[in-house]
């Protein structure tokens, strides 16, 4: 019957645009920032192999929007691209030999960039392993690399946060460790200090902004927490 | 009315017209008298113009039928619908199909975002420079997709640029562009990671209690 057959004809063009691969939302992302086709197809077959492994291919096609945003030379956007996704290929085997067989690819590109910093394997699997789901993890390992950038060590980092995780602090308290130690730091303590007061859960003693309750900001402090959204 | 609810079938044939038995004399009397009376109360109603049933039917010519209504009164009456056997399994096909999408979203479940949020809660973030010299300056990262224009900050006192963003909990990557071709990090941010490109990307952590840095 002709009302049936346009009927189905319209739900399958309307399902077109939705059935789009992995690889075509890539392209149309990438094209949608007009990086050019040679650029684009080359993203789009690391893509392919990505979505082939089970890696999410949108930090890849991210990274080479990042890189094309930034004026990079096609050549050496490509060569960044494959080796994001090399790390994030490792990430992922470090991920799944913790036990998480279909890691998210915000964790991934936690763990990836973890390890880009240093972290091994091991620092990887005891954050996920500590963490209560693999999204916390994600977030585990963000916070652990940006102590870690504060000079406490990937070891320390490692230990202060999957404490955190097993004492059953929120992820969102976990959250607030980077600035915790940043403002313990310009308050004069060592990063082996700041460690002690996080292992201890000692970032609730400060003041909201890292300065103690009631006391003045000091001259020339930057970078404070805003007004929350209402 | 009561007198017509006494009135024997015969009786009711008689008065609607249609064929009828033999009626008993007393209700033919009381028939007559009910039709007597419809009678003498139809010539005592005014005549119609003559042009009304013209004008009811050009009216009701003109009146569109309500969309909806007629959708769905073709939805829900009763029709004989037919169909060539294909159609069934293709239908049932593009139902299942239909729902996986729904299910899989445009890019599929491995689809992740590049700033992991814990929650849709946002917390207002600071962002300053000092670039006395600069001409402008925006603010560029995984927030914003890395557009490069897209974000400015406003020029304050001293040379120091600045500008605030609701930014939703979690990792973010950024970097300021100053005059629209330098890309440089921001000194105070949690951390300074490789962007792959030669450059230096600024990390920042962003947790419930806001974001401090140096």
């Amino acid at each position: 019957m002709k009302s049936i057959g346009g009927l189905l004809t319209l739900v399958l063009l309307c399902l077109a645009p939705h059935a789009l691969t992995a690889q075509e939302g890539v392209r149309a992302q990438l094209e949608a920032r007009g990086l050019p086709a040679e650029l684009v197809g080359d993203v789009v077959a690391l893509a392919a192999d990505a979505a082939a492994q089970g890696v999410p291919t949108e930090p890849i096609a991210n990274k080479a929007i990042e890189g094309w945003a930034k004026r990079v030379p096609p050549q050496r956007i490509t060569a960044a691209v494959r080796q994001f996704y090399t790390r994030m290929v490792q990430a992922q085997i470090a991920v799944r030999a913790s036990g998480v067989a279909d890691p998210p690819g915000e964790l991934l590109a936690s763990a990836a960039e973890a390890m880009g910093r240093g972290f091994t394997q091991e620092h990887v699997g005891a954050v996920v392993e500590a963490a209560p789901e693999p999204a916390a993890a994600g977030h585990g390992l963000s916070v652990a690399t940006a102590l870690q950038a504060q000079g406490l060590g990937p070891d320390r980092a490692v230990e202060i946060v999957t404490g955190a995780m097993h004492r059953g602090q929120p992820v969102a308290e976990i959250l607030d460790m980077p600035s915790l130690a940043r403002a313990m730091q310009a308050r004069g303590l060592s990063p082996g200090q700041v460690g002690e007061q996080l292992m201890l859960g000692g970032g609730g003693m400060q003041g909201a902004h890292g300065r103690p309750p009631g006391s003045q900001p000091r001259e020339g402090q930057r970078g404070e927490r805003g007004p929350r959204r209402p | 009315m009561s007198e017509g609810n006494r009135l024997s079938q015969n009786a009711h044939r008689y008065l609607d017209g249609e064929p009828h038995g033999e009626l008993p004399e007393a209700e033919r009397v009381q028939t007559d008298r009910l039709l007597e009376a419809v009678r003498a109360y139809g010539e005592s109603l005014p005549a119609l113009d003559e042009t009304l049933d013209d004008a009811v039917l050009a009216a009701v010519r003109h009146r569109r039928p309500a969309r909806r209504r007629t959708g769905w009164r073709w939805l829900m009456e009763p029709r004989e619908v037919r169909m060539r056997p294909i159609w069934a399994p293709l239908a049932a096909a593009a139902a299942v199909v239909l729902l996986w999408v729904g299910t899989r979203g445009p890019l599929g479940p491995e689809a992740p975002a590049l700033t992991p949020t814990v929650a849709a809660d946002t917390v207002f973030v600071r962002f300053e420079l000092m670039a006395p010299n600069a001409r402008d300056v925006w603010l560029a990262g995984s927030f914003n997709d890395w557009r490069a224009e897209q974000l400015p900050l406003a020029a304050g006192a001293g040379g120091v640029w600045s500008t605030t963003l609701a930014l939703p909990l979690g990792e973010h990557q950024y970097q300021f562009v100053v005059d629209g071709e330098r890309w440089i990090p921001d000194p105070t941010a949690h951390a300074q990671v490789d962007d792959g490109f030669g450059g230096t990307n600024s990390v920042i952590v962003v947790g419930p209690k806001g974001v401090v840095r140096s």
